[in-house]
């Protein structure tokens, strides 16, 4: 296999992971598709560092930062989506307005 | 030859589970689809020769980042989600961009077309901690400190006021 098809593939997830952020109406389907976007450039880090610099690791090493922040941003997101649901009983985004002034 | 067939039955599962994440009705549907493509990506790291990635893909994202999500459908999602419309009214413009995205990102592989693996996967858990530990050990270190925060912060906005 050659980079390109790992490039071609990260690509086509990044597009898919972009169309259901711009789309879903439910804020746990957007916080999914945020985790779509982040698994499209770790496949492009480690793709990377496969082909075009063998036997260096940096871009591993990014790819476990990539992954701690996700997990951590996640963790932040589930936690305020159950905050939001606990006040307005709805997970749709067109209803969060309690910050308007 | 074996390669090849590995690469397009990986790419199959993780384009065709990730369009189960964007489009399916239900979040429950959703959320399953999300575990199978993280597991999909998986496989695609130790076709790529990094073993310690793998690992922790696997124990992070389909063992923790799936299963919390499923936590919180159970949590805050309802029957009716499955037959309310999840697609907000601004699809068309959003497949414009996305069309977009699409044939930029396609273009880039030929820039790089033809660039084969010169040598064979090498472990690599000892080499990426001795970096981690020695070159890398301030980022290391604050990624924990961001770990303690996001922790905290979880537990704050979870818990039930105090009345």
């Amino acid at each position: 296999m050659t980079l390109s098809h790992y490039l071609a593939l990260s690509g086509v997830l990044f597009t898919i992971g972009l169309f259901g952020v711009l789309t879903r109406r439910n804020i746990i389907g957007i916080l999914m598709s945020i985790e779509l976007l982040l698994n499209a450039a770790n496949i492009n880090f480690v793709a990377f560092n496969r082909f075009l610099y063998p036997g260096q690791h940096l871009g591993q090493l990014s790819v476990i930062f990539v992954i701690t922040l996700a997990a951590a941003e996640v963790v932040v997101g589930l936690a305020l989506v159950m905050a939001i649901y606990k006040n307005l009983k709805s997970a749709y985004v067109e209803d969060y307005n309690i910050l308007k002034g | 030859m074996i390669e090849q067939i590995v690469f397009y039955m990986l790419a199959a599962v993780i384009i065709l589970s990730a369009l189960g994440v964007v489009l399916l009705p239900g979040v429950m549907h959703s959320a399953l689809c999300l575990g199978l493509c993280l597991a999909g990506v998986a496989g695609v790291f130790a076709s790529l020769g990094s073993d310690f990635i793998f690992a922790a893909q696997i124990l992070v994202y389909v063992s923790g980042i799936a299963v919390l999500i499923l936590f919180v459908v159970l949590l805050a999602g309802s029957a009716s989600d499955l037959v309310t419309r999840q697609i907000n009214e601004q699809w068309l413009p959003s497949l414009l961009i996305c069309a977009a995205f699409i044939w930029s990102f396609l273009r880039i592989p030929a820039y790089f077309s033809g660039i084969t693996a010169k040598s064979d996967p090498a472990p690599t858990v000892r080499a990426l901690a001795g970096a981690l530990l020695g070159d890398y050990a301030v980022p290391f270190e604050l990624i924990s400190i961001v770990l303690l925060a996001s922790m905290t912060g979880a537990v704050l906005f979870a818990r039930r006021k105090a009345e």
